[in-house]
């Protein structure tokens, strides 16, 4: 067994783990930026998750997208987010209707909750328990960051994490859906955070804050 | 050939229109691209009633179903580029919102939703869809005013949410596919997942998880309560032509994703899970949102809880199912696009004259407006369902369909939405249309622009309503056979 592939297999086995770790820092931290830096962090993990399943299956398509994962995830929309926090000069806290230990209390939650969820499925399709498991959180984690952050580029992390999870059960389901396929939704990912941000800036202008728990002119 | 040209000259004359400096020489580009793209449309649609179902390369397709849908799109869309040359004189030239940047984004949401039709491929289906979010984001913050960031931002968010977990579902359909044998790089080929139904009933668990997730993602866009909050806030705040293309056309075009869906699913595992699904979620949104129309205070609102009233009774009529539900089904969304568009035009003129969609400050409207008031009266009429217009006549169809098939409570459950929603219009409009004026008429007169479109829409109603063309009814039985 040749150095390469105890790397993948220690990679495969762990991934999971440090996708947790990111998702529990997640719901701790307390400035936008160190948000943004995590993302990429988490975008990086899923990288070597793909990296590593691609050379186990020897398969190419699956090192493109790996390279797709590396280029747009981990480098271009932390970018594109960060040039975004440095332009607005806004404060810069996150501003979270739930305190950090509770966020990382209701984090550790969802993720036992997803182990709970995906039970029935592994054993059925044999698939790996703690990457769907890993999925899941994210799905729910995104969310739950949606739900009590009230700055407007946090939800759009919140988002992109919730988009991992769905990117992830696919990658671990299926090794992902055909090439093109994977190409047209990362193309609409990046448009779409390209598109957030400049409507982020647009709530600057028009309200002179970022918080959207105070759009609230429309009810009803 | 034919299925590229109705994607190429949206996606270039947005690019043309952009470079138009004077907005008098980008209306007139606008209006010529739309032309020719009109033309396109036709062509395929001849082409596929004609000679049967169209393909092109992989990825593209268009069947009857398809083909219905363009119509659909054309018809409204034609409208809309007529009405806007009239509505478009009262935007100031702004930095985004000038006339060659509206036109720019109209047409790039036409080449989403033109897309999404054409769609041969799932993946690619969801691809378009999350792209006619992106793409009409902007339209609806188009006046830049405090109320239309925060409905774009809405829009945006919440329906971004939502598709993705549409994508989650095309993704457990597509793991459902290859579990069940279909080899990976067409298991997301409708046509081909359409045939291999009957395999895909080995696995019943993975294609039900598929099916909720696909009806609450798309159902976001459908406006499915209780999904629906970005609706409301999107139509009402958008420019009317934009609020007339999403209530008429961007519904209708996540309806037909989930149509496609239902059928795969009805044909591999039996009519009962999907429809029963489409029942729920119809049955709720018809009956919430026919009692939220009692108490809104912006007229548009009250046209776009109209709006997912109507989307679910079209789910209804897929629920109940049979050759009758699906026929009304299709019969009633477009027929329902036709009254819609003509109601959003209506209220462009309201806001110029009044300066406000406040129910509760537009008084006399029948006196000072009296063309417009006939276009509200008769949009009115014909959305609450009355003969002789379109909507009577198809919800009358699902009606019967769901007496057929005895489901009686299902029946029950429109007839009491129908009757609140035509007890609120009725009473919104009265409130508008009697009473006296407090504002002086800013117009002297309509414009045709403003006119010919609504014209248009009562015509194709009528038509609808008193006899249904043979050259449509066959469309639409071949587009009902595609999803048999």
């Amino acid at each position: 067994m040749g150095l390469v592939d105890i790397a993948a297999a220690k990679t495969l086995a762990s991934s999971a783990v440090f996708i947790f770790i990111t998702l529990l820092l997640l719901a701790s931290a307390k400035r936008t930026r160190t948000c943004i830096v995590l993302f990429s962090m988490q975008g990086a993990v899923v990288t070597a998750q793909i990296l590593a399943t691609a050379y186990v299956h020897r398969s190419a398509e699956a090192y493109a997208i790996a390279f797709l994962v590396l280029v747009i995830k981990v480098l271009a929309i932390p970018y594109l987010l960060l040039r975004i926090v440095d332009r607005l000069n806004m404060p810069r806290e996150v501003k979270a209707s739930t305190t950090s230990a509770q966020s990382v209390f209701i984090t550790a939650a969802l993720i036992l909750l997803s182990f709970l969820v995906v039970q029935p499925y592994v054993r059925a399709f044999n698939i790996d328990e703690d990457m769907l498991a890993a999925a899941i959180a994210l799905v729910l984690t995104g969310c739950f960051l949606m739900v009590s952050r009230k700055k407007a580029l946090m939800q759009v992390i919140g988002l992109l994490v919730l988009e991992n999870g769905v990117f992830l059960a696919a990658l671990t389901s299926t090794f992902g859906m055909p090439l093109v396929i994977e190409i047209g939704i990362f193309f609409d990912l990046l448009m779409g955070v390209f598109l957030m941000g400049l409507f982020v800036f647009r709530i600057r202008d028009t309200f002179d804050h970022l918080d959207v728990s105070k759009l609230r002119r429309l009810r009803g | 050939m034919v299925l590229i040209f109705p994607l190429l000259i949206p996606l270039l004359g947005a690019f043309t229109v952009l470079l138009c400096k004077s907005p008098r020489v980008a209306v007139r580009v606008a209006l010529g691209v739309g032309a020719l793209e009109m033309i396109a449309i036709g062509n395929a649609v001849v082409r596929v009633y004609t000679t049967g179902a169209l393909q092109a390369g992989e990825y593209l397709r268009a069947d009857s179903l398809t083909a219905f849908f363009l119509i659909n799109i054309g018809l409204i869309f034609a409208l809309v580029l007529v009405y806007s040359v009239g509505y478009l004189r009262h935007i100031p030239e702004g930095r985004f919102s000038s006339p060659r940047w509206f036109y720019g984004l109209v047409f790039l949401f036409l080449f989403t939703m033109i897309a999404v039709y054409l769609s041969a491929n799932l993946g690619l289906l969801w691809i378009s869809v999350e792209a006619t979010t992106l793409a009409s984001a902007f339209l609806v913050g188009f006046y830049n005013t405090k109320g239309a960031v925060e409905a774009g931002w809405k829009y945006l968010i919440v329906c971004t949410v939502g598709i993705a977990f549409a994508l989650f579902g095309t993704i457990t359909f597509y793991l459902a596919a290859v579990r069940c044998g279909i080899p990976q790089d067409t298991a997301l080929n409708w046509t081909v997942l359409m045939n291999a139904a009957p395999r895909l009933a080995a696995a019943p668990q993975l294609l039900k998880l598929a099916f909720v997730f696909i009806v609450v993602g798309y159902g976001t866009k459908i406006g499915f309560v209780p999904m629906h909050s970005w609706l409301p806030d999107a139509h009402a705040e958008a420019p009317s032509p934009i609020s007339a293309l999403l209530s008429a056309v961007l519904l209708n075009c996540a309806m037909y994703a989930v149509l496609r869906f239902d059928a795969i699913t009805a044909r591999a595992l039996g009519p009962g899970f999907s429809h029963h699904l489409l029942l729920i979620f119809g049955g709720l949104s018809i009956t919430v949102a026919a009692f939220l129309m009692i108490v809104q205070r912006d007229l548009k609102r009250l046209l776009a809880y109209s709006s997912i009233e109507h989307m679910g009774i079209v789910a209804l009529g897929v629920g109940i199912g049979g050759p009758l539900g699906l026929f009304g089904a299709l019969l009633h969304a477009f027929n329902h696009s036709l009254a819609k568009t003509m109601l959003f035009f209506t209220t462009g003129d309201v806001r110029e004259n009044y300066g406000t969609l406040r129910m509760d400050r537009i008084r006399g409207m029948a006196r000072t407006l009296p063309w417009t008031s006939g276009a509200m009266i008769a949009g009115g009429l014909a959305i609450v369902g009355m003969p002789p217009f379109g909507l009577f006549v198809s919800e009358f169809i699902i009606l019967t369909a769901a007496f057929t098939q005895g489901s009686y409570l299902i029946a029950a459950l429109i007839l009491v939405a129908l009757s609140v929603a035509f007890g609120a219009m009725l009473f919104h409009f009265q409130h508008m249309l009697g009473g006296e004026s407090h504002t002086t008429r800013v117009r002297p007169k309509a414009f045709l622009t403003d006119l010919a479109p609504t014209a248009v829409c009562v015509a194709c109603l009528l038509v609808l309503g008193l006899r249904i063309p043979p050259v449509f009814t066959n469309l639409l039985h071949s587009a009902m056979a595609v999803l048999q």
